[in-house]
């Protein structure tokens, strides 16, 4: 197992090496910072000065050396745009959006719980159907659609709910739930197969001919069961939401990742740019290592590559 | 939208035996969701025939106007103009062309390649296998709309970068599950049989292991249709998506997004359009999979 | 199923105890911006700062009045006069004026303020020509301050004004030379009636109010904050929510908050949307002047102005004409410079300069600060030509990318546009030299010889009535020979909150005088 472990990290790490390499080929071809950071009457001699003040006149070869050598310590350089280290910027917004996607997290949860186990239960009835459209609605409309509406409507209109911006436990709600609602739909799936499967074992048919509840069936033994693929890939879909939040973020004002990644790129700031991919990669990294080793731990034969 | 397993193996304790799956929501043909795609492929291929007017053509001083059962709505414009006065029904219309086609086009691509990684790692196993499965988690983790964002302030958006700029991150989707598969089969005894039997890795992936993930690629891909038209309205809204004039949903739910109470029917309808498109391709894909192989439960 | 429960009441409290919560402490000032510029609060860095909460924390050497005039009152210079000659203006600073950090401003500081701005570093927009144009700053007392400049000029006051830039603004010497340049962007220390608190950058920008101050008295905002709030909606929902109370909103959402009696304040002719064509013309149809002019009459601005601006613009007639600054030269544009909406006559002189059949035209199509209207506003003008036999290619970029293009002169005869922020003459004349001067290189949209000899010779000028005079040519020849499509000034509205009061935002480019709406002395 441990040597599983072992493998699986440091190919992580070379994935995440040969990312980098990938995000500065990219970064840089976005186009120059300084028609930004420079005024329109910027002569060639100030251009040359601030190419030189910003690192930007080394070959690229130095520049790529230099950014990994100082990431390893974890010095992600100084944004273009904002004159502040990369890192305290980063350190500034991640935690906005772990907190945001641990919420979604809990909002589809909390929605696909009920939905899966009754699709589950009611099989091939009006209810499977209601219950798989209400997940699959999550999926079939477009995320800042549904911000925007809910925030006109909830926010602006009946004022029930902030509208943006970090505030409080409150400011949490509309910007959770649009991200959460997202992934209903796959969970849901999951739960429900999960339980349908379980449903028709041996383990549970025996169980109801020693005489056990039904209702004790379903909720204790049947969920308990169909929980582990959930749990597994509830790691997953959190890295999903902590990436794709971009969009949720900027409808709300929400001060996160994906916010800092598309000021990033719009002002073509190659550190933030860079450093910004890199973590969401680390981030993705480390939840698919920890599920694959939660993998293997329960099917050895994972474990064993061909 | 799927998750992303590690090998698409059984994982439950005690797996379910093999039981018939007569008892399944009958083989009944998912009629309202096919009959939604129908309407719409029928609106893509012939936009030019249905359309009642020109989907590029202005008229600003026409702009919002209502939907022709409110009282300030005409005849000319049954659902109403834009904010630079274009007919909304023939935007829609012409829409689909550009929606369906990005969609569809997105996932055969991603499938393409995705499927050819996944055969070629799950049977070759080993180094080979490794160095593919690494390259498909970097994939993976770069955020499909971060990509193509850059693309989009690189090179310009187009109809062209965002299919691209999706499908490069897609494949790895397909090629993460499609790998599963084949490591399921390989274990099988007919696959042992041919190789002992000394068919070459060609014969072997493209007559065995090929056609019996055929069904999951069906499945998935049908399922991604939906995920690509979604996230390319994203990309509108970021200024990332298909260009103006084109009408393309995504791109017209963006531009009629600050009049959701106003001008409400501008962004609605064509909400309407993805929604119906989408939940038809979802509902599709469910069912597709229950009938097909119900084990795909990961999907 | 227990254990699920508690899992997501666990993961509920983790969320909700580490998560920042509001302080809710009245009187306070909340102000939603959907965009920030550079957020750097370094007033030497960055291109064009947007002085909306610059000028909160900094004091200038010459204050002006919210409509643009040069003001004794609110600078640190209470008088100046220029020697005879033109080359050296001395400045008289008030006493009295502290720094957030408790020491007094004076004549070293304004020296050290101004070397700064003209250093190596500095990115501001008028680094330039003050770098060219001033030879020395003397500092013969504590309060007085003498600049000395290499050739006669009248522009000194201004440029060092809150007029234009940031420039003129007064930074603390000793503060800055002991905690360095770095430490003191991301802690700036100012003399003006706020001090800098926190900034979260692309999220907030927190002041606190001094106790007392000599401009503003007893600030009656406890705090202000900016909120960077890109989206629309959620703006407007938070001013109905109560949790801003200024906003800028677009103009196509201003009726819909009249009618719920939010009071809309309009900076009136805010910016002009004018329009260019990228240099170089020669091989272009735009070298040909009747092509410029067809190109001007084949759009409708009356319609331009009342749909797509609803109604809250109106039409310009000459290019790059900064209306603000027509009053001070004595322009007046008369009544055939308004171009009539003319297509039949556009495609006649289309056909005379040999494009019956048109041309292929590649038209940018981007959004800009102020313009949310960016996109709309390329696609109906690509409407307009179209009508008049134009092949135009609409190019979706973003404004770094087409300002790379217009620079690097990459696609010639391509279109592009900006909202020019409106401004005073000198500020007017400054953006002339910039886009109307051939030796501006990239940045230079119009090229042509006699209109570069009267730019010229305007930097050479002390006469302000010489100075009109040309000032007033120029702009007379850019309508004359159609360089550019203007088309709208538009009026920008800012919708606040019903207790707000009476407020004027002013009409200074990138400020809107909070000191004064928060100054006790009003």
């Amino acid at each position: 197992m441990a040597r599983f472990v072992l493998t699986r990290l440091l190919q992580s790490l070379a994935a995440l090496a040969i990312l980098s390499v990938v995000v500065f080929v990219l970064a840089r071809a976005t186009g120059d910072p300084l028609h930004l950071i420079l005024p329109m009457s910027a002569s060639e001699e100030d251009y040359a000065n601030a190419r030189k003040y910003l690192g930007l006149d080394r070959p690229y070869v130095e520049q790529y050396v230099s950014f990994v050598g100082r990431a390893l310590t974890g010095d992600f350089g100084t944004s273009l745009r904002a004159r502040r280290p990369v890192g305290e910027l980063i350190a500034q917004r991640l935690p906005n959006s772990l907190r945001l996607a641990a919420f979604a997290m809990a909002v589809s949860l909390l929605l696909a719980f009920p939905l899966g186990v009754l699709a589950a239960v009611w099989k091939g009835t009006g209810i499977d159907r209601a219950a798989q459209v209400i997940a699959v609605l999550g999926q079939s409309l477009p995320t800042f659609w549904v911000a925007i509406v809910l925030i006109e409507v909830v926010a602006g209109r009946l004022q029930w709910l902030p509208a943006g911006g970090i505030s409080g436990p409150a400011s949490y709600v509309l910007p959770g739930f649009t991200l959460g609602w997202f992934v209903v739909a796959g969970m849901m799936r999951l739960l429900r197969s999960g339980m349908l499967e379980v449903l028709d074992s041996e383990y549970v048919k025996l169980a109801r001919v020693k005489g056990v509840v039904e209702s004790r069936v379903v909720w204790v033994h049947a969920l308990k069961n169909a929980l582990i693929p959930v749990v597994t890939f509830a790691g997953i879909y959190f890295s999903i939401l902590v990436t794709t939040a971009i969009v949720v973020e900027t409808v709300f004002a929400w001060p996160g990742l994906g916010r800092l990644a598309y000021e990033a790129i719009s002002s073509r700031d190659f550190p933030v740019i860079q450093a910004v991919v890199l973590t969401t990669a680390a981030i993705v990294a480390v939840v698919n290592l920890s599920v694959d080793c939660v993998y293997a731990f329960i099917d050895p034969r994972i474990r064993y590559v061909r | 939208m799927s998750a992303e397993p590690g090998g698409a193996v059984a994982t439950s304790a005690q797996a379910a035996p093999a039981r018939p799956r007569a008892a399944v929501r009958g083989r009944r043909l998912p009629r309202v969701s096919l009959t939604i795609i129908g309407v719409f492929v029928v609106a893509a291929l012939f936009a030019n025939v249905l359309s009642p007017a020109d989907p590029e053509e202005q008229a600003l001083r026409q702009r919002f106007t209502p939907p022709m059962w409110d009282e300030r709505g005409t005849w000319n414009h049954v659902l109403g103009t834009d904010r630079l006065g274009r007919d909304l029904l023939s935007r829609i219309i012409w829409g689909s062309r550009v929606s369906l086609t990005a969609g569809v086009l997105t996932v055969l691509l991603a499938s393409v390649v995705g499927a050819g990684v996944g055969l070629v790692a799950g049977y070759y196993g080993g180094r080979v296998d490794t160095v593919l499965m690494r390259a498909t988690d970097a994939t993976m983790s770069f955020p499909v709309i971060l990509l193509a964002l850059i693309l989009a302030v690189t090179i310009g958006p187009s109809f062209v970068n965002v299919v691209i700029a999706i499908a490069v991150i897609l494949w790895a989707r397909f090629a993460r599950v499609i790998r599963g598969q084949v490591l399921t089969l390989m274990e099988l005894d007919f696959i042992t049989q041919a190789r002992i039997a000394g068919a070459s890795a060609w014969r072997i992936i493209l007559r065995h292991l090929f056609p019996n993930t055929l069904n999951t690629l069906v499945v998935l891909t049908t399922l991604q249709v939906g995920y690509v038209i979604i996230v390319e309205a994203s990309l509108s809204f970021l200024g990332a998506g298909i260009p103006p004039p084109t009408p393309a949903w995504g791109s017209m739910i963006s531009e009629g997004r600050d009049f959701v109470t106003s001008a409400w029917w501008v962004s609605f309808f064509p909400g309407l359009a993805i929604l119906l498109v989408v939940l038809a391709f979802n509902l599709l894909g469910d069912w597709l999979r229950d009938t097909l192989d119900p084990k795909l439960r990961q999907l | 199923m227990r254990l699920s429960i508690g899992f997501l009441a666990a993961l509920l409290s983790v969320v909700i105890l580490t998560g920042p919560v509001a302080a809710q402490s009245k009187p306070d000032l909340t102000v939603a911006l959907s965009s920030f510029s550079t957020e750097v609060l370094d007033p030497v860095l960055g291109g064009h700062v947007v002085k909306y909460y610059m000028s909160l924390m900094f004091d200038y050497l010459v204050g002006v009045t919210p409509d643009g005039q040069l003001s004794k009152d609110s600078g640190l210079a209470t008088r100046w006069e220029p020697s005879a000659d033109h080359k050296r203006w001395t400045f008289h600073l008030r006493k009295g004026v502290k720094f957030h950090t408790g020491e007094d401003a004076t004549s070293e500081d304004v020296k050290f303020s101004l070397q700064r701005a003209i250093g190596k570093r500095s990115t501001t927009g008028y680094a330039g020509p003050l770098r060219t144009l001033i030879a020395d700053i003397e500092t013969p007392a504590p309060d007085r301050v003498v600049i000395v400049t290499k050739e006669p000029t009248l522009i000194i006051p201004t440029y060092l004004s809150r007029s234009l830039s940031t420039e003129g603004m007064i930074l603390p010497k000793k503060y800055i030379e002991a905690t360095g340049d770095d430490a003191f962007a991301q802690k700036p220390v100012g003399s003006g009636p706020y001090r800098f608190v926190e900034q979260v950058t692309g999220s907030h920008i927190k002041l606190a109010a001094v106790d007392s101050h000599w401009r503003a008295g007893v600030p009656r905002f406890k705090t202000i904050t900016f909120k960077l709030v890109p989206e629309e909606t959620t703006r407007i929902a938070l001013l109905r929510r109560g949790e801003v109370d200024i906003t800028d909103v677009s103009r196509e959402r201003v009726k819909e908050l009249e009618r719920e009696s939010f009071p809309i304040h309009f900076r009136r002719e805010e910016a002009i949307l004018t329009t260019w064509w990228v240099l170089p013309r020669d091989g272009q149809p735009t070298k040909d002047k009747r092509v410029r002019e067809a190109l001007n009459l084949a759009i409708d601005r009356n319609e331009i102005a009342q749909s797509i601006f609803g109604g809250y613009a109106d039409p310009a007639y000459v290019p790059m004409g900064l209306s603000w600054a027509y009053r001070d030269i004595g322009f007046k544009p008369t009544q055939d410079m308004q171009y009539p909406y003319d297509p039949a006559r556009a495609k006649k002189l289309l056909a005379e300069a040999g494009f019956a059949s048109g041309f292929p035209l590649t038209m940018h199509a981007y959004q800009l600060p102020g313009l949310p209207e960016g996109k709309a506003f390329a696609e109906a003008m690509a409407g307009y030509w179209q009508k008049v036999g134009v092949q135009p290619k609409l190019v979706p970029v973003d404004y770094p990318a087409f300002r790379k293009n217009w620079f690097d002169r990459a696609t010639p005869g391509a279109f592009g546009y900006y909202n020019v922020a409106n401004r005073d003459w000198i500020g007017a004349y400054a953006f002339l030299e910039k886009q109307a001067y051939t030796k501006s290189k990239a940045s230079d949209t119009v090229n042509d010889p006699e209109i570069d000899g009267m730019i010229e010779q305007v930097m050479r000028q002390t006469d302000k009535e010489k100075i009109a005079t040309l000032m007033r040519n120029v702009y007379t020849r850019l309508r004359s020979e159609h360089y550019g499509v203007p088309v709208v000034y538009l009026h920008s509205p800012y919708a606040a909150s019903k207790t707000l009061g009476k407020w004027n935002p002013g009409t200074v480019m990138y400020d809107f005088f909070l000191d004064e709406l928060a100054s006790s002395k009003r």
